[in-house]
């Protein structure tokens, strides 16, 4: 093929591969992003393409690997079009049935459909499934119907529609006034309104201007951004040229943390393809408009997600913020005027160009508009992928879409927007995703990370974890972060061990303020947040671990003793045979004693104990009673 | 201008100025750890956070955020000091507490915060710094257990010098400066990370445990080394120069200094120095009072009289040149010149001819403005540090394209986008001469009002940009752009150095490089300038007062030429070792034998001093009075800071014993001599010592307008045929002969040596430290091998300063010596 020199040679293009579709052709998709990966897609994908072989249907049905669809505890995903039925782990044993039976006769695989845990219900389709019945896919929609290494998947759905308006319709400044009337506002983390942002940069006095994508995803267990990056790299490629038209750059760089290397693949290959068309490169569609990116990839700090610190980085410094003012949209990349938006932000915009602002803008609430993806994980039933609209609240994302906490313990919390976002307990719950909301719920929209918490999760210690990774992720340049989260981790870490002092929370509270008060960059600034959202909202575990030296959810190994107890022990040994450090001792028909110095609280022999005995029972903040004298041990 | 409140206190600054800088400005003070005058806003350490009535709810940091109108700021409230108190509690937890025998104790400015805030104990616990120190060099001692982290010394180094010596390395609490490796310091030295730590961190090594800040009196004067002119704050201390201390409120350098300013003062400490007058008798030199010496001297003169020749090094004051004038007339003689009488002569004859002038154009900071940049020979750097730092700060902060004409690399064609024109030794003439030539073609040339046009097109008829390119190894396109920038820009600099290893063609270079800055509107134009900067601190003032040769009379080559032929009597020579420093060692040793009278009156015994029938001791730069005028026309005052070593006199009180001998009049001291000189030198007529103040004066203002505007035809240079040619210089560590007399830079660079490129050394087996001979017209030379990759092939360097290379056996003068190496 060669370069597309015209929006006419486009729309033909188009035509032709749409014509070459039957929508009514059995098409097999097989989920194949970094989690599906991980549970063995490749494998799945190998034997698909032999079975298709084997079974003579080469030219009846069509398979597909596309990007991540989301619901990545139940991977490798297929799903079957046109009736989208899905198939939960399958394994390359499955294949062969699949296409028997499915494919051949129309027959569903019942064992690889979902089962509700609750109900026992089979869902076929994938919408009827409740975690994607009730989330709102604009962003990550296309990810479970295009190869995201083919331009051909995705200009057939509506692939560089928006970019050819743009360069043909539109003026830069209609375009910002777009962005801006869709109220859209970033996915990073700060909620900063886009076109706004975008303004600032077209209207900075430059010539050399540059576009840049954050894919520095650092917050531990979020992954929105490398599944949009892995399965659509096209479309943030698209929205990034819409937001270099805008802002008059000719130049982009995509920022990719190295850990991602399916997202680095697929988006060089994105890149590649797209120049070969020529929707990169000199003279755009015949527009004039020149367009380069380079691919950046980072080197684990989680600090280059801040955006002076990411170009900082990409010039090859040391990845430490920036004071701003100047802000990168006047002083940037290489001093130069630089419009940088999070992954997420940039896959937006084409459908914002699309379908408008008014219909984006309808979406949402009155200051947070359109949909968020979260990376749902944690103490809940369905972790994965979720886009919800803005306004959706926090319980129906938990409960409806996550299917709520596993087993039968009590949600306890819900940690939004990362390692520096906050705790909110269960009277929070219907508090509604929009920035400013969570911000005053003392949480934090962030870039979209959920963990939830169920009953036997430490607050405490949930602080302290946080802030052991923010302590290891400060770059050190400025002093209240770099010495303020080392104090307050020092605290904490005091309280999960039992050497907290009375005094200590006051402490943490002038810390967390002069932290949060006197930093440079966000890092810092929101540093706090886990400790003074969990002072705020569970003041009492606090108080449990200093004055009674107690952890309420017995979950700090130096606060809590295991300890059988003696009337409730049958002497069946299920405990002395679990314990790893032989410290229970025991025999036949006698009362097991656990030797206290030489227990290590692995909880081995908790869990060992069968339930109807519920004998070895967690003691915090009381002492462990003296153990049975050897001599009456003997039991019956 | 912006109209702000702060304190209360309604304050107007510039539209650039920050929060900090306004409230200094209105008599406020902020507390700062991280912040510079002469660095970029960095806003680290967070002791500057004040109160913004428009940005309420957070604290904001002063020395970043930029100062809006209306603006209304509160710099102390209980907020505010509780914050300082907790971020100075926060820098003291790992901070090692050895303020007792810390030798920034006193004024460092961690040590003042905590008494200022009263941190008398602290909330916070933790482990403290426990890193190895940095004690390897002799020169900068790094103990990083000290360190605030506020990233000065990193950002001096990488802003202001352009080495990037240090840089922060890993993260949180384990982030700490470090150099590359983190291995030992190995850099320029000079010590700009010193005088930047706030706190006992990066320390003198010279200095340790020499004194207590407040013990050092202050004394201000001028560098003894280089045409810059650096103001250097004596700390003096039982009448010796203890150290350097930090000044950027006085003179050009904003604080700057290279190895020899801040370390190379210790030679006036030398136990070396000369003490006594020394007469020869009986074949030997023996200690004599001064008024046998001035006995002695005068009679010799006397009956010399117009057989006398005076040479004069360019570092003695203005006052003491204006006296070797006065010598001169007294004895007789027109034979009168300085700094071997070739050197300069692009400013003597080449400005003269073309611009009417005898100096460079415009000042110093104007540089730093720049956007475009010709740097003619990289050793520009080397002779001009801290001239090389404003070019630096031009090419890094003001995105000045910087090209440089060089036979080699150098510090300067490693600077960013630095454009390198690596040409073939001796063809920087046909270089200029080629852009020259490209302006007159292609209309670019700025000819309204110039003289000489039409000839000048004539004798570039040669020059053509691709014929120069190709005769010197250099890129045709990069001549042009070179050319069409410099005359299109708003604002440029053409600077030369010259000095005495740069004696090769210095006329033609200072013709064609007047030639250029008249073409491309260069010359007289406010904001750009034609620079040519003398080696040593008073080459300028020499010019000025025209210590040179009368009409008919012998310049410095003359006088030894007639001298080795026995046709001179009596030579003076003052400040100058000519048997090290001069081209043709052979020739001046004739020089000296055959003359039957040799005084020299310098401040050590050197090789020269050894062959006089008269030694006179004087006394060095910080022992004196009087005035001196850098590179760009500033009159900066010397101070004395001790006192001369026994009996040890100043130049000019040697001069004024000498005339009296002599029964002639000299002034009655230093004042009433400027006094006079003043009124006798052209563009001082004005001047008066009270004008002289902490910044000196610049005469004919900061931009001088050209006299006339003549372009003068100039021959280029041709390449010389030879595997291997040897060019010479200077080494940034040294200033010609004194700096070996300096513990700083002779802890660095203790020994001559040849310089090799990488090619070369390969191809010759050479590596570093190998003892290799060098063969060529004059004699042998050898010395240790340096392997660098400076070199193109087959150029060798020596640098010229170490007597015990003898490079002057094979140095002549050349701009390249065609030799033979062995090892």
């Amino acid at each position: 093929m060669s370069r597309i020199k015209s929006p006419a040679e486009l729309e033909a293009f188009r035509k032709e591969i749409l014509a070459q579709r039957d929508p009514d052709k059995p098409c097999i998709t097989l989920c194949s992003g970094s989690a599906c990966n991980a549970t063995g897609s490749g494998k799945v994908a190998a034997a698909l393409e032999l079975e298709i072989e084997k079974q003579g249907v080469t030219t009846e049905v069509v398979s597909r690997r596309t990007g991540c669809h989301g619901f990545c505890e139940q991977g490798p995903i297929v799903v079957i079009y046109p009736q989208g039925i899905c198939y939960l782990k399958v394994q390359p044993e499955d294949i062969a049935e699949i296409i028997s039976e499915t494919i051949k006769k129309q027959k569903i695989v019942e064992r690889l459909l979902y089962v509700d845990p609750n109900s026992g219900e089979r869902a076929t389709l994938e919408e009827d499934i409740p975690f994607y019945k009730n989330q709102k896919r604009l962003v990550l929609g296309s990810n479970r119907k295009i190869d995201p290494r083919s331009l051909e998947d995705y200009l057939a759905v509506e692939g560089y529609q928006a970019l050819t308006k743009v360069l043909f319709e539109m003026t830069p400044e209609q375009v910002v006034g777009e962005v801006k009337d869709a109220k859209l506002r970033g996915r990073g983390g700060a909620g900063f309104p886009s076109g706004l942002k975008w303004d600032f940069a077209r209207k900075a006095p430059g010539d050399q201007k540059y576009v840049v994508v954050n894919c520095d995803e650092g917050d531990p267990g979020a992954y929105m951004d490398r599944s949009v990056m892995e399965g659509n790299p096209f479309a943030v490629l698209e929205g990034l040229m819409i937001g270099a038209y805008a802002i008059g750059a000719n130049e982009g760089y995509i920022y990719v943390r190295q850990e991602y290397p399916l997202a680095v693949a697929n988006l060089t290959v994105a890149i590649e393809k797209a120049e070969e068309y020529g929707l990169l490169g000199k003279d755009i569609l015949g527009s004039g408009f020149d367009f380069t990116i380079k691919v950046h990839r980072g080197a684990g700090a989680f600090i280059c997600g801040e955006e002076t610190s990411l170009l900082n980085s990409l010039e090859g410094k040391a990845g430490e913020p920036n004071a701003r003012p100047p802000f990168p949209a006047i002083r940037g990349l290489w001093t130069k005027p630089t419009n940088i938006n999070n992954v997420e932000t940039w896959a937006n915009i084409p459908m914002i160009i699309n379908k408008g602002a008014a219909f984006f803008s309808a979406i949402g609430t009155e200051s947070s508009k359109g949909t968020k993806i979260f990376s749902l994980v944690g103490k809940v039933n369905n972790t994965g992928l979720v886009e919800v609209p803005m306004g959706a609240s926090l319980r129906d994302i938990i409960f409806k879409i996550g299917g709520g906490v596993p087993g039968d313990k009590k949600f306890k919390a819900v940690q939004t927007g990362g390692p520096s976002g906050g705790c909110l307990p269960e009277g929070l719950l219907d508090t509604k995703v929009d920035f400013d909301e969570l911000s005053q719920a003392g949480a934090m929209m962030g870039s979209g990370g959920m963990i939830v918490m169920d009953e036997d999760t430490c607050l405490v210690d949930i602080a302290r974890y946080f802030l052991a990774f923010l302590s290891d992720e400060s770059c050190g340049k400025c002093t209240p972060c770099r010495e303020g989260i080392r104090q307050m981790l020092k605290i904490l870490t005091n309280m999960t061990k039992g050497l907290a002092k009375e005094g200590d929370i006051d402490l943490l509270f002038e810390l967390a303020e002069a932290t949060k008060g006197s930093s440079m960059c966000a890092l810092g600034k929101t540093a706090p947040n886990p400790v003074l959202s969990t002072l705020k909202h569970f003041r009492e575990e606090y108080e449990a671990h200093i004055n009674e030296k107690r952890c309420p959810s017995l979950s700090c190994k130096a606060l809590i003793d295991f300890y059988i107890d003696p009337e409730k022990c049958k002497g069946c040994g299920a405990c002395f045979r679990k314990c790893p450090a032989e410290a229970i001792e025991g025999g036949k028909k006698r009362i097991h004693v656990i030797v206290q110095d030489k227990c290590t609280k692995c909880g081995g022999c908790h869990e060992a104990c069968p339930a109807a005995f519920d004998a070895v029972n967690i003691l915090s903040g009381v002492p462990v009673p003296e153990a049975t004298p050897e001599e009456a041990r003997a039991i019956g | 201008m912006v109209n702000l409140t702060i304190d209360g206190k309604e304050v107007k600054v510039g539209k650039t100025a920050t929060i900090y800088e306004a409230a200094k400005e209105a008599g406020v003070h902020i507390p700062v750890l991280c912040y510079a005058k002469k660095l970029l806003p960095y806003g680290a350490c967070r002791i500057c956070l004040v109160e913004v009535e428009q940005m309420k709810g957070r604290l904001i940091p002063s020395c970043t955020t930029p100062a809006t109108e209306g603006m209304v700021v509160t710099t102390m409230s209980d907020e505010i000091r509780k914050v300082r108190k907790t971020v100075l509690e926060f820098l003291l937890v790992n901070h090692v507490i050895e303020c007792p025998v810390c030798d920034k104790g006193g004024e460092c400015d961690l040590q003042d915060l905590t008494y200022e805030y009263e941190v008398i104990s602290n909330r916070f616990e933790g482990e403290k710094f426990d890193l190895p120190k940095d004690e390897i060099n002799p020169l900068i001692e790094r103990n990083m257990n000290r360190c605030v982290l506020c990233g000065k010394c990193a950002r001096v180094c990488d802003e202001v010098v352009g080495y990037g010596s240090y840089s922060f390395i890993n993260r949180g609490f384990e982030t700490k400066i470090a150099t590359a490796f983190d291995r030992g310091l190995n850099c320029e030295f000079c010590g700009q990370c010193v005088s930047m730590c706030p706190v006992g961190a990066i320390l003198p090594r010279p200095f340790k445990f020499k004194a207590r800040p407040w013990q050092l009196k202050e004394v201000n004067s001028v560098c003894g080394y280089c045409g810059n002119g650096c103001t250097v704050t004596l700390g003096t201390k039982d009448n010796e120069v203890q150290t350097i201390r930090f000044n950027d409120k006085t003179g050009v350098n904003d604080g700057n200094l290279c190895i020899r300013g801040r370390f190379g003062a210790s030679y006036v400490n030398s136990d070396k120095r000369l003490t006594s007058p020394l007469i020869r008798k009986n074949g030997e030199l023996v200690e004599a009072s001064w008024e046998e010496a001035l006995e002695t001297v005068a009679t010799g003169l006397r009956d010399a009289g117009s057989s006398t020749g005076i040479l004069s090094g360019a570092r003695l004051t203005n006052e003491e040149l204006f006296l070797v004038k006065g010598l001169a007339k007294a004895v007789g003689t027109g034979n009168l010149d300085h700094s071997g009488g070739e050197c300069y002569k692009g400013v003597t004859q080449g400005l003269q001819e073309t611009l009417g002038l005898q100096a460079s154009t415009a000042t110093f900071p104007q540089v730093e403005n720049a956007k475009a940049i010709l740097a003619i020979r990289t050793d520009f750097y080397e002779t001009h540090p801290v001239f090389g730092m404003v070019v630096n700060q031009a090419v890094k902060r003001n995105d000045a394209q910087l090209t440089v004409i060089g036979d080699k690399q150098g510090k300067l064609t490693r600077m960013p986008h630095a454009r390198t024109l690596q040409h073939k030794p001796g063809l920087e003439v046909n270089i200029l001469n080629a852009m020259c030539r490209f302006l007159l073609d292609e209309g670019l040339a700025k000819i309204d009002g110039l003289q000489g046009v039409e000839e000048l097109k004539v004798a570039l008829a040669d020059y053509s940009v691709d014929a120069v390119a190709a005769a010197a190894g250099v890129d045709a396109a990069a001549i042009k752009q070179t050319a069409r920038e410099l005359a299109t820009v708003e604002n440029a600099a053409i600077l030369l150095a010259y000095g005495l290893p740069y004696t090769a063609n210095s006329r033609e270079l200072g013709l064609a490089a007047a030639n250029l800055s008249l073409l491309t509107g260069i010359a007289g134009r406010a904001g750009s300038g034609l620079y040519l900067c003398g080696e040593k601190s008073n080459s300028q003032g020499a010019i000025d007062l025209q210590i040179l040769p009368a009409a008919g009379a012998l310049g410095a080559s003359g006088m030894l030429k007639a001298a080795s032929e026995g046709k001179l009597k009596a030579l003076y020579v003052a400040a100058e070792d000519m048997l090290v420093s001069y081209p043709d060692k052979s020739l001046v040793e004739k020089a000296l034998e055959k003359t039957s009278f040799v005084v020299v009156q310098d401040i050590f015994l050197s090789e020269t001093a050894r062959k006089a029938d008269v030694v006179l001791p004087a006394a060095s730069f910080a022992e004196k009075s009087g005035t001196v005028t850098n590179a760009e026309r500033r009159i900066q005052r010397l101070n004395p800071g001790i006192k001369s070593p026994g009996q040890a006199k100043s130049d000019f009180a040697i001069f004024q014993a000498l005339l009296s001998a002599l029964g002639a009049t000299a002034p009655a001291d230093e004042a009433a001599a400027f006094a006079e000189l003043s009124a006798a030198t052209s563009g001082y007529e004005m001047v008066s010592l009270d004008m002289v103040g902490d910044q000196g004066y610049v005469w004919g203002s900061d931009n001088l307008a050209p006299e006339m505007r003549n372009l003068v035809a100039v021959a280029g240079g041709k390449a010389i045929e030879a595997k291997y040619q040897l060019v010479v210089g200077s080494s940034l560590y040294h200033s010609g002969t004194t700096s070996l007399h300096a513990k700083g830079p002779m802890a660095v660079v203790a020994e001559p040596y040849i310089e090799f490129g990488r090619e070369d050394a390969a191809e010759l087996k050479v590596v570093d430290g190998d003892l290799v001979k060098i063969k060529a017209a004059g004699g042998v030379i050898s010395a240790k091998a340096k392997v660098d990759r400076r070199l193109p092939k087959g150029v060798l360097f020596a640098p010229y300063h170490f007597g015990a290379l003898d490079l002057n056996r094979i140095y002549h003068g050349q701009a390249a010596i065609a030799v033979e190496v062995s090892k």
